[in-house]
């Protein structure tokens, strides 16, 4: 099969144009560092299959990042049938800097211009083809956003991949001329492919091609001293790039025609930035954002409309909606379909139970109890955590993501941390598995590790239903109102971003001290997400939920039931017998370990059911209310917030267990994942440890500060003390 | 033990075995254990499983 690669700046449009062209949902970011591994897909409109392969994006072939390495080893070795360089025509100048450097390799190259839509917004104008003219390559317009161009982007690369072509290079005008030249016709000699390209990079004296042509280094090393130039210090790498940009600026830049040629331009997404991005707003408009995201998806009184209301309007009494919409204010979106998923799963599970009444007690208890009240318990969070997910990749798609980590940056920068390792961080509030991965895009080794071992405090999707669950049971303890969901949900995110933080400040003043790497990326501009993808990724999203929780989750449900409802003498137990079962004996080993997080033995008869939730929440976090809602059924409960009264659990300790579950060692995948970013067995012990003591500072923190609220100034001279610790060893290593 | 009840005990006997074996066979053809799908991820093709999927196809 032909292979394709498609090469470009980040934010190009390299992976919109790729989900166009093989009907894919592949995962578009609004943000530089999305697609940090290749992606292949297969176009099949050609007269034969082609396949595609959307590479990361890169600003040149230089090996400096993880990123340009994958790219421009792609594109030497695999040899691709042709390489689709998409430029962002908005910023053409900058893009075709890549395009310089792609035209030296023998490959077939068609240039893609794409967000043409956006130019001639502008008022702009790009001639296509004076610009194919003087670079000698194939010139197509296109918008990938809009699927304008692609056909006929791919049949004209059809085309061009069955005509060889040579590499060429544009520093004909350039002092080093001679000597590219020489270089191309020794390594030609060597036999070595891609000579142009290579001869270039020699003359850099790039670190890849000066380890594989040791000899024709000298070439370079004699040039450097018979043509001493005190232009850039003598610096090649230098001189090739300006003579690349003088060359841009000169021949191609011409082709583009601009309406306000003298003008600066104020685009909207500039006059959105003053106000986002301010310096002393930009934060809190972000935690705002936030608080509006948490509002509409858990609130049980939507813009406090409640009051406004007569009473019982939105209730819906003696009607089969009773309450799906609201009881004494309007329901969220979130809230709202959860209900209405609720509805749907009592009407299930009703009908099961009633054709089940006349079978035997243990097969109603299994079907009943443990399978249907363990999964529907889940399933019950699915819309909320759609909801919750829906408005993230707005954010994300939109551009404002990316914002974000430029705002934290200048916070962070203080406390040793750059804003580019807040982009993986906020991916965790997704899914720790990708976020991990996403740390690749970390040059220093300290600070990826840092973010690795966080990540899992910004919590997950999967983690949602733990904090919608336990926030239910709290209002009723509290004889909150149902207005509280929210406010309490938003603050133990916000707890587990400060957790993070913190932890991130200890680790990079101690084990993880490094210099801050710069952080530079490029803004994107605001454009409004695109509802198609969106769609496309909530379809995905709530498909492979249902999945886990028809696969893993009613497993571990299963399991969960058989060996809480049998002794050790494999006896059936009914409900008032359970604390004799298999489980319970187990789990009452462990229960003591908890008892200083509030929910251990101080819970009597029901501590077990906590800490065998936590455990079972290693295989996947949605399990740790899988098990609650088993077990609760099974004890003869309504549901988890019964079992959660009956235990005499305080709001402390609820508190404690949320913090607890957020905090403590994420699923087995997240683990594997960090397992995988870490070269070191030793640091990946280290960081299993460093989960399981935050989770027990945390959660006992929270505990004996809201038993007993003197506690808090042991805490404050504990943490002074490390402070000042630190602080003295921090001095002592400058000093050495 | 009637028939229902011999069903069911099948029944949950493959549920659970299959998802163990599945599991199990996914780990060793270096597909994702993830649980969450790779189509919507943004590192599809970046995880280390499909990696080692690559690898093993390639080899």
């Amino acid at each position: 099969m032909l292979k394709f690669a498609l090469a470009g700046n980040p934010n190009s449009g390299k992976t919109t144009l790729f989900n166009g062209l093989t009907g894919s949902t592949a995962h578009v970011g609004n943000w530089p560092g999305v697609t940090v591994d290749k992606r292949e897909g297969v176009y099949k409109k050609c007269d034969e299959p082609i396949a595609l392969v959307d590479l990361p994006g890169i600003y040149s072939l230089s090996p400096y990042t993880q990123e340009e390495v994958i790219a421009r080893n792609y594109i030497l070795d695999e040899k691709p049938d042709c390489v689709i360089n998409i430029i962002d025509a908005t910023n053409l100048e900058r893009n075709l800097y890549l395009t310089t450097q792609i035209m030296e390799i023998d490959v077939p190259v068609v240039l893609a211009l794409n967000m043409m839509d956006a130019v001639e917004k502008r008022g702009d104008n790009i001639d296509a083809k004076e610009l194919e003219n003087r670079l000698g390559l194939p010139v197509v317009k296109i918008s990938a956003l809009k699927g304008e161009g692609l056909d006929k982007l791919m049949s004209i690369a059809y085309a061009a991949s069955k005509v060889k072509r040579e590499g060429k290079t544009v520093l004909e005008e350039t002092a080093l001329k001679h000597l590219v030249k020489d270089l191309t016709i020794a390594l030609s000699g060597q036999g070595v492919e891609n000579p142009v390209f290579h001869a270039v990079k020699l003359a850099e004296l790039d670190d890849l091609e000066v380890l594989m042509h040791k000899d024709a280094v000298k070439m370079v090393d004699a040039f450097k001293k018979s043509n001493l130039d005190d232009t850039f210090g003598g610096d090649f790498e230098a001189l090739v790039a300006d003579g690349r940009y003088k060359y841009i600026t000169k021949y191609f830049s011409p082709t583009l025609k601009r309406k306000n040629k003298d003008k600066f331009i104020v685009t909207p997404s500039d006059k959105a930035d003053k106000i986002l991005t301010h310096k002393i707003w930009g934060f809190p408009i972000f935690l705002l954002i936030l608080f509006a995201i948490f509002h509409l998806t858990f609130s049980e009184n939507l813009l406090f409309l409640g009051a406004l209301f007569p009473e019982g309007y939105v209730t819906l009494q003696g009607t089969a909606f009773e309450g799906v919409f609201g009881e004494g204010g309007i329901n969220s979106p979130g809230v709202t379909l959860m209900n209405l998923v609720g509805l749907l799963t009592d009407t299930i599970s009703g009908g099961i139970s009633s054709l089940l009444e006349n079978s035997a007690p243990w097969v109603s208890g299994l079907i009943c109890d443990g399978i249907l009240g363990g999964v529907f318990a889940v399933l019950g969070f699915l819309p909320q955590i759609l909801v919750l997910f829906l408005f993230f990749s707005i954010l994300e798609d939109s551009g404002y993501m990316a914002r974000i980590a430029f705002i934290l940056d200048r916070a962070l920068r203080k406390f040793g941390l750059s804003g580019r390792a807040f982009l993986p961080m906020i991916m965790g509030f997704g899914c720790s598995v990708p976020a991990m991965i996403n740390t690749r895009t970390l040059a220093d080794e300290k600070e990826k590790l840092a973010t690795i071992r966080v990540i899992p405090f910004f919590s997950c999707g999967a983690k949602l239903p733990i904090l919608t669950a336990v926030a239910g049971t709290i209002i009723t303890k509290g004889s909150l109102t149902a207005g509280y969901a929210d406010v309490i949900t938003y603050s133990m995110y916000l707890l587990g971003m400060l957790t993070a933080f913190v932890s991130v400040i200890l680790m990079r003043k101690t084990t993880q001290k490094g210099e801050i790497p710069p952080f530079i990326m490029e803004l994107p501009a605001y454009h409004a997400p695109q509802i198609r993808n969106l769609i496309a990724l909530l379809w995905e999203k709530a498909k492979h939920f249902i999945e886990k929780a028809f696969t893993i989750i009613l497993a571990s449900t299963i399991i969960v039931w058989v060996v809480s409802h049998f002794s050790f003498t494999w006896t059936f137990l009914d409900e008032e017998q359970m604390s004799n079962s298999i489980l319970a004996g187990l789990s009452g080993l462990i229960q003591p370990i908890f008892t200083p997080l509030g929910f251990g033995s101080q819970l009597a008869d029901y501590g077990w059911v906590f800490a065998l939730a936590a455990i079972t929440g290693l295989i996947a976090k949605e399990n740790v209310v899988a098990t609650l809602g088993s077990l609760a059924v099974g004890l003869g409960f309504a549901g988890i917030d019964g079992l959660f009264l009956a235990t005499g659990i305080t709001i402390p300790a609820l508190l404690s267990f949320i913090a607890f579950n957020m905090t403590t060692i994420p699923c087995f995948a997240a683990v594997s994942a960090a397992k995988g970013e870490m070269s070191d067995k030793k640091k990946f012990n280290w960081t299993l440890l460093f989960w399981i003591a935050v989770s027990f500072i945390v959660s006992s923190a929270i505990y004996f500060i809201g038993t007993w609220w003197w506690t808090c100034f042991i805490y404050l001279v504990v943490a002074a003390i490390v402070c000042v610790v630190i602080n003295l060893i921090d001095k002592k290593t400058i000093k050495a | 033990m009637g028939v229902v009840e011999i069903l069911v005990i099948i029944g949950c006997a493959l549920i659970v075995g299959g998802v163990i074996v599945k599991s199990i066979i996914n780990k060793k053809n270096g597909k994702t254990s993830c649980g969450c799908g790779c189509s919507d991820c943004s590192k599809c093709h970046g995880c280390k499983s499909r990696e080692d999927e690559k690898n093993k196809t390639d080899s």
